[in-house]
């Protein structure tokens, strides 16, 4: 008798887990993405709205697992990572200057096969803004105008990464010193002109009423500002120019850029040279106007350690009234528990040099960073990899994404009518990416990168002219370029 | 696995185990034989299970039989694995044309690194700057940790706790040194601008000359470092037995010939002893730069240390790094026996008349 109900329990139980197994494909597997991040909010958020929202259409269960790297190591990291041959990751954030190094080693995965077969991947790639689309996914580079010109596909491009973070740089300000009448009207009747308090007045800013804003702002401690009286020295002005990895190349470039001049153009090569470029008279003329306006900063600057989280910090302790900045600091300069000003901060787009027709050269320098795939995956890891992309690069995904804080590559979204309602700098991004290029992708980037910074630091500290750092700058590229073949 | 075959079966499986030389002989053939027949991944297991079966072998022979060199052996085993091996490893890749970072293979190249790394400008000027630093920060170090120790030699009220606290800078991590004196030295923030502010009414910044930035490094390394000299000398004061300064007091001898001819004598070899640890140190200095200034302003205080880190892990120019760090063994070897040489010259001469 025992032995017939043992029996009858087992055969019940055993349909019961039949029909529990019918509901999934028989095939359902369980799927990790290992993906090295860099350790800050928009890698966060993406982590959070996968594990809340993202099934697999394949039906199998596909785990997102992020490896948090701090920003300062993340480079060196990833690179130990890749280089070991450990094939650690099935996919990696990266940023957009290192992909040459990390496909000339075989370790980013090319795309073309994927996107010919694919119209969804196709239809994200069209509606991708093509700044990003240069600056995160072709290899060999392609300029953003071209591909504009030529449409997507590009019958010459090799495509590697989509958009993770897209970045760009903002202006960040104190609106309580700005929008404050009694220092309006100080400023009106020193320059002459309006100090600019709402975001659209700030969007009209150029580069001579920013060095007045320096001068204007820069107050020693028991002088008032505001109306209070201050206990610390104040300061005008701040934007990056800092000596570690490319904590002044960023801003640098965009002043030159603006200017006419030019850093060395990768898509020019093999005939584009860098002697008589990098330092053309347009181009010095740019960093000389960059140097111009550093005494009007925290004094920091003159130590070649004003990097972005420098910058991040002296605004957040509220001893800056202006600064430039990358949007994806925004979240920390609003929040209560990170930045004094959290109440009082506008945003507004980058500034530029005002041209003869009276419209703003805003040209500037992109950051952010693409996600790639790597090399070494299963067909089956591969495919989920991208339906994982698809998911991520979604509108309703993206939209929540810039909800949560972060930015989309979409047109379609970051165009939409209610992007900017989002996040209070929002705004600022969409119409910032037309202005936006990017510094060379080439495997030979880093070399290229330190030895700038070096030249920009000795000039930035004093110790050398704007126009001899350029022309060491030329011949060191051009020597290491003609060596590497892409100058002949 | 060996061990517990012998313990289950003493006598007959033991001739069998205990075989090394067939075992050697066997893994001799197996490890190129399989590198030649089998995929990579296959030949890697196979010549593992060699090195396996070898090991096995060696110690089930050596079992009871040679106690001391089975106790030293796991330890020679890990610095040959860890440190030889990695070590010959990367002597061999700088005679080869080679880039972690990039696909192609590995083509010999002679003596091409060495001579690019020799003939590199941007290397001499390095070990300049690293020569100065080296020379300033270890000859702070001795005079301050000789003088610290001279006042912690006699007792005094809350000397433990003084102690302790003047310890204490040695047993932090360099990064927390690095971060430390990075916002030390911070002109907005930082307390020594805003004290010399309070003087001056203008804010101090240190790091913004190179001949200040270089300053600032020596300060913070010599803070780090200065306990340990300290320590050292320390023990060999603690050492002078105390009749000879009760002699000494007795014949009246003035306070400087006491110290030449008693203090001096016990503590002049861990004071050399000191010196040369310092030394080597100081001459890989790389934690405490990188954090404090990245080596700036320029490249005025970018130690070898520095610079070679960069072509390894920046550049990815992994045979001229190796070419370099090769170059920079050398040298310390070659500067260490000068100077235990000279040393012992000293010590014969002293030895002579006596």
């Amino acid at each position: 008798m025992k032995t017939l109900k043992t029996f009858v329990g087992a055969l019940a139980s055993a349909a019961l887990l039949g029909s529990a197994l019918a509901v999934q494909p028989a095939t359902a597997k369980d799927i990790v993405l290992r993906m090295a991040v860099p350790d800050w909010p928009p890698t966060r958020t993406m982590k959070d709205l996968a594990d809340k929202h993202y099934k697999a259409p394949s039906g199998n269960n596909v785990v997102l697992e992020p490896d948090f790297i701090p920003w300062p190591d993340y480079y060196t990291r990833l690179a130990a990572s890749l280089t070991s041959g450990e094939q650690k990751y099935q996919m990696a954030v990266s940023d957009s200057q290192w992909l040459g190094a990390n496909i000339e080693g075989g370790y980013y995965m090319k795309l073309n096969d994927f996107i010919d077969a694919d119209p969804e991947l196709q239809a994200v790639f069209k509606d991708l803004h093509p700044t990003l689309v240069s600056a995160y996914s072709t290899y060999p580079h392609i300029g953003a105008a071209e591909l504009a010109e030529v449409g997507f596909p590009h019958p010459d491009a090799d495509y590697y990464g989509f958009p993770q973070m897209p970045d760009v740089i903002i202006t960040y300000y104190r609106t309580d010193v700005f929008c404050d009448e009694g220092e309006r009207a100080a400023f009106n009747e020193k320059y002459g002109k309006m100090l600019p308090c709402t975001p659209e007045e700030m969007n009209d800013v150029d580069w001579d009423l920013v060095a007045n804003i320096g001068e204007f702002f820069g107050r020693k401690a028991g002088e008032t500002l505001a109306g209070e009286t201050l206990d610390d020295d104040f300061y005008g002005i701040a934007y990056q120019a800092g000596k570690a990895y490319d904590f002044s190349s960023m801003e640098i470039n965009g002043f030159i850029w603006q200017h006419g001049g030019s850093i060395w153009d990768e898509t020019n090569a093999p005939e584009g040279q860098a002697e008589g470029v990098v330092n053309s008279p347009e181009s010095v003329k740019g960093f000389e106007h960059y140097l111009s306006m550093l005494k009007y900063m925290p004094p920091v600057v003159q130590t070649g350690t004003m990097d972005v989280f420098k910058v991040d910090e002296l605004f957040r302790e509220g001893k800056v009234a202006w600064i430039l900045q990358w949007i994806g600091f925004g979240e920390s300069a609003i929040s209560a528990d990170t930045s004094k000003v959290h109440d009082r901060v506008g945003f507004a787009m980058h500034p530029g040099l005002r041209m003869p027709d009276g419209t703003i050269n805003r040209t500037a320098n992109i950051g952010g960073q693409p996600f790639v795939l790597t090399t070494w995956n299963s067909d089956e890891v591969i495919r989920e990899a991208i339906d994982f992309v698809k998911w991520w690069l979604s509108s309703e995904v993206q939209t929540m994404f810039a909800q949560g804080g972060g930015q989309s590559g979409l047109q379609s979204v970051h165009f939409s009518d209610d992007y900017a309602s989002y996040r209070p700098w929002n705004h600022a991004f969409g119409p910032s990416l037309e202005w936006q290029r990017d510094v060379w992708h080439i495997p030979e980037f880093f070399e290229l990168l330190v030895q700038q910074q070096e030249e920009f630091d000795k000039a930035i500290t004093g110790q050398k002219s704007a126009k001899d750092a350029m022309d060491a700058i030329a011949a060191f590229q051009q020597e290491l370029l003609t060596e590497a073949g892409h100058i002949e | 696995m060996a061990t517990q075959a012998q313990a289950a079966a003493p006598g007959g499986l033991k001739q069998h185990f205990s075989n090394w030389r067939l075992a050697l002989v066997i893994a001799i053939v197996a490890i190129p034989g399989s590198v030649f027949l089998f995929p990579l991944e296959t030949a890697f297991w196979v010549s593992f299970g060699a090195v396996i079966l070898v090991t096995a072998t060696v110690v089930t022979r050596a079992w009871g039989r040679r106690p001391g060199p089975l106790l030293v052996a796991p330890a020679l085993a890990t610095l040959l694995v860890m440190n030889i091996f990695p070590l010959l490893w990367s002597l061999g890749l700088s005679f080869f044309h080679f880039r972690a970072n990039r696909l192609s293979p590995p083509r010999f190249a002679g003596l091409n690194y060495f001579e690019k790394v020799i003939s590199d400008p941007n290397v001499w000027d390095r070990l300049q700057t690293t020569a100065i630093v080296v020379v300033l920060t270890v000859g702070i170090q001795l005079i301050v940790g000789f003088l610290l120790a001279l006042m912690f030699e006699r007792e005094f009220p809350g000397r433990r706790i003084l102690l302790m606290l003047v310890l204490t800078p040695m047993m932090l991590s360099f990064v927390a040194v690095g971060a430390f004196f990075r916002y030390y030295y911070e002109p907005t923030f930082g307390l020594l601008s805003q004290a010399v502010r309070l003087v001056t009414g203008e804010p101090y910044i240190l790091l913004a000359s190179p001949e200040g930035a270089i300053a600032g490094i020596v300060f913070a390394d010599a803070w780090m470092w200065s306990p340990f000299v300290m320590l050292l000398v320390l023990a060999g004061l603690v050492s002078v037995p105390k009749y000879l300064y009760e002699a000494a007091e007795i014949d009246r001898a003035s306070w400087w010939r006491r110290f030449r001819t008693i203090t001096l004598p016990y503590i002049r070899g861990l004071l050399l002893l000191a010196l040369l640890f310092r030394t080597i140190e100081a001459f890989k200095l790389f934690d405490v730069v990188f954090l404090i200034t990245e080596g700036g302003p320029g490249t005025s205080t970018e130690t070898i240390a520095v610079y070679l880190y960069r072509v390894s892990f920046q550049y990815f120019k992994t045979a001229e790094s190796s070419a370099l760090a090769y170059i920079l063994i050398f040298i310390v070897i070659v500067l260490t026996n000068l100077y235990l040489y000279f040393v012992q010259q000293r010590e014969k001469e002293e030895e002579a008349p006596a």
